[in-house]
């Protein structure tokens, strides 16, 4: 279970994050959508430990992640899924899921090693499983935007992660592959993972999302099912034109 | 000097800089750590080595095992400031850390004998070995270099390597894998700085003296056009590139040159190869960088 109470942070003289609340049930899949700017990318930073919030709570699976390092929150479980892309370009595919699966293993220096071919193969699994079984020998940096993407997300399932926060997943992705994405989405809730989507594609996130949290101005403004938030009047005003020209064509936003 | 004592020169003056060099490319190739403090490490080596022999009368793996715990310690220094400077400045800090180092070793007349150095360095004995004539000494550095690269061989192919990438190219997607990126920068340092430290004491044993010339910026900036040269991160490209790069200028000894001149041409000849390669192939030396 993911707990945040009363989040503030600052950044100067600015408000960032404004008094953020909220909790997370273990499973279940969050979609968080708001207009540019409105600190969805700060929340999940303060989340993974790279800003620390002047004040609240964050609480994971029973552990104050405040008090946490951001490598360690990782290895709590805490997965994150960038808006910029997170994958290592200069490594090979595989080299990519290796070194996450690694992490946790006392194994892997010896290149000749039983345990190295173990974890190699374990990485070609999780390769296979999204359609790049064929790209794994090749740079990461080669591949297309919804190809990284599935990349990063399997990287971090392949470390381990109980909790997925993804940064606009389907930014930068053609609509063929927004489909694949898609669906390794919904296997991580087969897995029971929890899951935080930023997303702007709103008819994306009603199918993966059965809870939507809109923020506005460092503040959670709304946080209820899809279909209300659709409907509702004070969302019409802030994000009307955002979530009706998305839903004609796609994400127009780059990777900012 | 012989013919062969000549070649037995070259091949030690390989060997010592295969360790230089590799130990720089791992930290700077592979994670893009751009410690112009590596030639302050190979520094401590030597003049630690050189006191610990001639004051102290201390053996060969005293001498090299002293030296390496203090180049460790000093790599901590390295890491504290990598912590809080970003690579550019971090450049700045090592390259101003290590003139730091300089002076003390010009300064601290009572310990270094300042610019007159440390004369009457003795080669090493081990049980029953001497290693007084060149020949075996460097049959001595050949299986200790031998050794020093298979570890880096293991290093530059094994997951360390990828932890050091990784972190290169973007700390934050590496945290998000569980990896600390400021203990992997840690280690590397520790890594390179103990072996630069070997590699330091190896040369205080084969001249017999050293002095603070033998340690300036024209150092680093020889082993910075080998890793350079050789593609940073690439560990045969540094072994190539050093051997090419110290043999480079040798045939110039047979021409007629005065000694006075070649010194000179030599640096020249080095920082031009560095730049050269810099300028032509910018594009792939350093590894983009990535924000959150
Ligand atoms: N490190 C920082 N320093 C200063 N201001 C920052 C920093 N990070 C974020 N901000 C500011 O915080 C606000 C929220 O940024 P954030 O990236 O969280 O927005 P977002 O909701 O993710 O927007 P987008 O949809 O464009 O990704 C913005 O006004 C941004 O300029
Ligand atoms: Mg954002």
């Amino acid at each position: 279970m993911l707990k945040i109470s009363n989040l503030q942070l600052s950044i100067g003289d600015t408000k960032i994050l404004d008094d953020i609340s909220l909790t997370v049930r273990p499973g279940e899949h969050v979609g968080i959508i708001g207009p540019n700017g409105s600190g969805k990318t700060t929340l999940f930073n303060c989340i993974s430990g790279f800003l620390t919030p002047q004040s609240g709570k964050i609480i994971f699976c029973n552990k104050d992640l405040l008090k946490l390092a951001p490598h360690n929150r990782a290895l709590h479980g805490v997965g994150r899924v960038f808006q910029n892309f997170g994958i290592f370009r200069e490594m090979t595919v595989l080299e990519n899921v290796v070194a996450a699966i690694e992490t946790k293993k006392m194994s892997g220096i010896f290149p000749w090693s039983k345990s190295y071919q173990r974890h190699v193969s374990q990485a070609q699994e999780f390769l296979a499983e999204v359609g790049l079984g064929d790209k794994a020998d090749k740079k990461a940096g080669t591949l297309s935007g919804g190809q990284m993407r599935l990349l990063e997300i399997s990287r971090a399932l392949a470390f381990g992660a109980e909790m997925f926060m993804l940064d606009e997943p389907t930014a930068g992705v053609s609509p063929k592959m927004k489909g694949e994405v898609e669906s390794l989405l919904t296997k991580l809730s087969r897995l029971n993972k929890t899951v935080l989507i930023i997303e702007h594609d709103m008819n994306f996130i009603q199918r993966l999302c059965g809870r939507i949290i809109v923020m506005d101005t460092g503040k959670i403004i709304l946080d209820d099912t899809p279909e209300n938030v659709r409907i509702n009047p004070q969302l019409q005003e802030i994000y009307f034109g955002t979530i009706n020209n998305d839903a004609h064509n796609g994400n127009q936003k780059g990777q900012a | 000097m012989g013919q062969l004592d000549y070649i037995n020169h070259l091949l030690i003056l390989l060997c010592i800089y295969l360790i230089l060099a590799q130990s720089f490319n791992f930290a700077f190739g592979l994670g893009g750590l751009f410690n112009l403090a590596h030639i302050a490490a190979y520094a401590l080596g030597a003049y630690c080595t050189a006191i610990l022999s001639t004051d102290y009368d201390k053996s060969f793996f005293y001498c090299l095992g002293v030296s390496a715990v203090i180049a460790a310690f000093f790599s901590l220094l390295l890491g504290a400031i990598a912590i809080r400077l970003s690579q550019e400045y971090f450049a700045v800090g090592t390259l101003a850390f290590s003139a730091i180092v300089s002076s003390f070793l010009i300064n601290w007349k009572s310990l270094t004998h300042g610019v007159l150095g440390i004369p009457n360095i003795p080669r090493p004995v081990i049980g029953q070995i001497d290693f007084y004539q060149n020949s075996n000494f460097l049959a001595l550095l050949v299986g200790l270099t031998a050794l020093i690269m298979f570890l880096f061989y293991l290093l530059f192919y094994g997951r360390f390597a990828r932890d050091l990438k990784a972190q290169a190219e973007n700390p934050y997607a590496t945290m998000a894998i569980g990896k600390s990126v400021s203990s992997i920068r840690n280690d590397a340092f520790i890594i390179s700085s103990v072996f630069a430290s070997i590699g330091g004491s190896i040369f205080s044993y084969y001249l017999n003296y050293i002095d603070p010339s033998s340690f300036t910026l024209a150092e680093m900036v020889f082993v910075m056009s080998i890793v350079v040269l050789g593609k940073p991160g690439s560990f045969w490209g540094t072994i190539w590139a050093t051997t090419f790069l110290v043999l480079l200028p040798e045939p110039l000894r047979f021409v007629q040159i005065n000694a006075s001149i070649l010194g000179p041409m030599r640096q020249l000849l080095y920082a031009v190869i560095l730049f050269l390669v810099v300028y032509y192939k910018r594009a792939t030396i350093f590894p983009q960088k990535r924000e959150v």
